[in-house]
């Protein structure tokens, strides 16, 4: 029976389907509204669903150039890993595998997809790749250091509470904020939320920080040679990483709560995603142009980073 | 019978070093028989010790011609094994084993090899005896064997550019470190009147003087020299680089851990200073400073072996930051990545000296494409690389884990903020260890395949096995994090917390107890973690997804597959797009990458690279400068 409930939250809820279902629904939501922003119509909210399906169903290129066995497993790799993080972040107050749920951990297990996207680029033997993945990069180093800031600040301020004075648990961090009110909620927590609102893009590469893919640029730069299922994965990947990245952004800020019905639970947690969706990836996708190379590494060690460092100090004077 | 067993280790490499020249000149099998059969031997027996040292518990002391001390003085030479000692002795053994067998077939096409054997040999016996011994004199004549058997090696290929110039270097600092180390033993000596560190440990504690605090000064810069940490850095990059790679995987892997080893007994042992914060604050500095400006260095190298070497001075700053902050969870993590940066540093060598022997060169500009040539190589390198930038669920991960847990623990207890900057700062340099581990991954075995490199093979199967036997290691060192923590780890961090045991067994029941009655009571040992990591569990969620996503690949197939197009078929699908650009002008080097970031630092990339002026004057001057520091230290803080 024990087995049979892990493999519900692994392949059903919060796992596979139910991470797939939400990635590929906020994509649907950030193009419809990025299309209502600029005045189109736009497509249904539906429509990542049918790319989906569609480019499933095409045919898989090998170019001569690739060394195969890399370009067809990175993709795999990314997606799986993606999925895996996916599990262990809390829904509210619901957490399927307390005892693993690190922070640190999720940070390295995030870079698996792009090292995954990186890796699939290079083999794939393209000069266009190779500019990409150089750009890919670079977008890493420069949002991983206020990344880093931003989750030792939390972990800071919730293990405040706790003998040790700092904990790496994602559950120690939802159980202070059930207990001491959402993170957001602490004056001193808000520098280090905006930090983390601005690095989400960056984590998932959309406009204005989509410098690795840059179609116009460097056609796709990574994904060039990509076709059919694996770029499908790819694909997919990028739509489930929204979702991680803004339910992550949740469990780190706004958690604690619950209604005590998982169902509702869920519900208000993709309303909060939905909504940050919109705050972090929308509105600068509509109101701003891809950023140049330089800009984008500027931008995240000065700006962001410094938002980071007044909330890190801050929690250290106590606040 | 076991505690003659460190003793014949030792012997059975310096004496194979003498064979090798007496009946090996000649037949090139006696020779290889000669070296795998000592090589092996000390691993063997290395490996018997672990049941009774790090399980039991014992210490094994053994005194050479049974000098035995009289009245309570040592006045023989002692050999003392404790959990640390063996923990290094592991370490060595294990990469002369695999250093020799790799050599076998790499060193073949070199002529003299009876006198690569010897030196080989030599260096291997005196690391061996380096962290074996118990007596500091005979530590510091196993540094001089060391140091000029590693000087040699460096210069064996001397009919190249290069190596002569990185002997020399080496020749010339590391005799400024090995010059310290003497003057500092002598010191001691003039002060204790003894030479048997465990003694001098127990006399110690009765006070320090103005000579012992000197003495401190010297040692710690002769142990930093070996260790090779910055500023005395150069040496290392030039050293590793000029070596054949066979010795680059011994140097990288095993010498530099003697420094490493040097410092933990000096300062944990010896000297028992790491309870002073002024110590942390100065071990911690070192080696933050250590990790960034290696891992900065290493972004800016043209060459796979340059590059590894940078980040082997790199890795060796985690290792003395977690070090530094005296801390048992700061040891495990230091311990920790002490041992995984020998498993994919000298993998990661193994794989550029395969490279090497395949295509000719090292030069991250000229090479790409080696993937569809040597695919088992390419896997090997990826395994080393992401182990090496900490990626679950490889073995460097867990140990970088621990020691950003250990530094942020250490902040938090101390209320240092500088602490948490130096967790942050590791986080950064990790990131950037990727990053460079990406360049070569895309100049060497991914990106377009020049032509002249068509006719590349694999690298030969005896070549092969060594990187195998340490990808597997790799492996099972990060996803059994436990067994490895209770087996190797915590019976050694143990070792470097209780000294009491050490000059016990040495001096005889209660001699410690005379001296140490005003010691601090016992420091905790227990480790307590901040957050999880359980790789089996991440492993088998990883398992079921993939399971599931590939249920749901084979249900969703259609009879069309993966296509990609056979030999002779030439299909413009299948070509790589270039947007009509000519393919040799579309080529994406590896000095070409990572723009971005150079633009941004490009002041701070100039500066370090200016300051690497290649002048071994400079780096003369850098190691009688971090002396000084030292000695001012000493002097303020620890009288």
């Amino acid at each position: 029976m024990q087995i049979l409930w892990f493999l519900f939250y692994i392949l059903i809820f919060p796992g596979f389907l139910f991470t797939t279902f939400a990635g590929l629904l906020l994509a649907g939501i950030d193009r419809k509204v990025l299309a209502r922003m600029q005045r189109r119509i736009g497509p249904p909210i539906t429509q990542p669903f049918y790319d989906f399906v569609k480019l499933m169903g095409k045919e898989t290129i090998v170019p001569d150039a690739a060394s195969r066995t890399a370009f067809l497993t990175a993709p795999v790799i990314g997606f799986v890993s993606l999925i895996v993080t996916a599990v262990v972040i809390p829904i509210g107050n619901f957490l399927a595998f307390r005892g693993i749920a690190d922070v640190i951990v999720i940070i390295y297990l995030l870079t698996i997809p792009a090292v995954a996207i990186i890796i699939g680029g290079a083999s794939s033997g393209s000069p266009f790749s190779g500019i990409g993945i150089s750009r890919e990069m670079v977008a890493i180093v420069s949002y991983e250091l206020p990344l880093i800031l931003v989750l030792l600040t939390v972990c800071k301020k919730a293990g405040m509470m706790l003998s040790g004075g700092m904990t790496f648990s994602l559950s120690d961090i939802v159980v202070y904020q059930f207990y001491n009110g959402t993170m957001v909620s602490h004056w001193a927590m808000i520098p280090a939320a905006i930090a983390f609102l601005m690095i989400i893009p960056g984590e998932v590469g959309t406009q204005p920080f989509d410098i690795a893919e840059a179609e116009t640029e460097i056609c796709e730069g990574t994904m060039a040679e990509y076709s059919g299922a694996p770029l499908a994965l790819f694909e997919l990947s990028h739509a489930v990483k929204m979702f991680v990245m803004t339910a992550l952004f949740t469990s780190l800020f706004i958690s604690g709560w619950t209604t005590g019905s998982i169902v509702l639970d869920t519900i208000i947690v993709l309303a909060i995603c939905i909504l940050v969706t919109i705050i972090s990836m929308t509105l600068p996708h509509a109101s701003a142009a891809r950023l140049k190379v330089e800009w984008l590494f500027r931008y995240y060690w000065k700006i962001v980073s410094a938002l980071a460092l007044v909330s890190l100090i801050l929690v250290w004077c106590g606040l | 019978m076991i505690q003659h067993f460190p003793v014949l280790a030792i012997m059975t490499l310096f004496l194979a070093s003498f064979l090798v020249v007496l009946f090996g000149s000649r037949n090139k099998i006696v020779r290889g028989i000669i070296t795998m059969v000592a090589s092996t031997i000390p691993l063997v027996l290395m490996i018997c010790l672990i049941k009774p040292i790090m399980i039991e518990g014992q210490v094994i002391s053994y005194w050479l011609g049974n000098w035995e001390p009289v009245n309570g003085w040592a006045i023989g030479i002692g050999i003392e094994v404790d959990a640390l000692s063996l923990f290094f002795a592991l370490i060595v053994t294990l990469t002369v084993f695999l250093s020799a067998f790799y050599s076998l077939k790499y060193m073949s096409r070199d002529d003299t090899l009876e006198k690569y054997y010897v030196l080989f040999l030599m260096l291997s016996g005196a690391v061996l005896g380096l962290v074996l011994t118990g007596d500091l004199f005979n530590l510091f004549i196993m540094i001089e064997i060391l140091t000029f058997a590693a000087v040699a090696l460096t210069a064996f290929r001397n009919n190249e550019d290069g190596p002569l110039e990185a002997a020399f270097k080496y020749l010339v600092v590391g005799s400024i470190g090995s010059s310290l180390t003497l003057t500092g033993v002598i010191l001691l000596y003039s002060q204790l009147h003894t030479l048997n560190m465990a003694q001098i440990s127990a006399m110690l504690q009765n006070g320090q003087n103005s000579t012992t605090v000197f003495a401190f000064a010297l040692l710690l810069t002769g142990f930093s020299i070996k260790a090779f940490i910055v500023p005395v850095h150069p040496v290392a990059a030039d050293a590793y680089t000029a070596a054949p790679t066979s010795a680059s995987m011994a140097l990288a892997g095993m010498v530099n851990k003697t420094g490493v080893y040097g410092i933990i007994r000096l300062l944990y042992i010896i000297f028992m200073t790491m309870g002073l914060s002024s110590v942390q604050n100065l071990i911690v500095t070192i080696g933050t400073v250590t990790m960034f400006l290696g891992v900065t260095m290493a972004l800016n190298q043209h060459d796979f072996k340059r590059l590894l070497a940078f980040h082997s001075i790199s890795q060796i700053g985690y290792v003395i930051t977690a070090i530094g902050l005296g801390t048992a969870l700061g040891l495990t993590g230091g311990l920790y990545h002490a041992m995984n940066h020998t498993l994919f540093k000298g993998m990661l060598f193994l794989c550029a000296g395969a490279v090497l022997y395949s295509a000719g060169t090292t030069n991250l500009d000229r090479l790409g494409g080696l993937a569809k040539k040597m695919p088992q190589t390419c896997a090997i390198f990826l395994i080393g690389a992401f182990s090496i930038s900490g990626i679950p669920p490889f073995n460097g991960f867990v140990s970088k884990w621990l020691i950003y847990q250990a530094t942020y623990e250490r902040a938090s207890q101390t209320g240092n903020f500088g602490f948490a900057l130096v967790t942050v700062i590791a986080v950064v340099v990790s990131v950037m260890t990727l990053a460079s581990f990406i360049k070569v991954s895309q100049s060497v075995f991914f990106g377009e395949l020049p032509a002249e490199f068509s006719n590349v093979k694999e690298a030969p199967v005896s070549m092969r096995i060594p990187m195998w036997i340490m990808a597997i290691l790799c492996i099972l060192t990060g996803v059994l994090p436990a067994q490895v923590y209770q087996y190797l780890i915590r019976p050694a961090v143990n070792a470097v917390l209780s000294p009491v045991k050490y000059i016990n067994v040495m001096m005889g029941n209660g001699y410690a107890e005379k001296f140490l009655s005003k010691v601090q009571a016992a420091p905790d040992k227990s480790v307590a973690l901040a957050g999880y990591w359980q790789p089996e569990s991440w492993l088998l969620l990883f398992v079921i997804v993939l399971a599931a996503v590939t249920v749901a690949a084979l249900l969703g197939k259609k009879d069309r597959g993966v296509s990609s197009s056979s030999a002779e078929v030439t299909d413009g699908k299948y070509a790589t797009f270039y947007s009509g650009e000519k393919n040799e002008f579309s080529r994406v080097g590896g000095s070409d990458l990572f723009w971005g970031l150079k633009y941004n630092l490009r002041h701070y990339f100039g500066f370090i690279g200016n300051i690497h002026s290649g002048v071994v004057n400079d780096y003369a001057l850098w190691a009688v400068m971090i002396f000084a520091v030292y000695i001012v230290f000493a002097f303020i803080f620890l009288l």
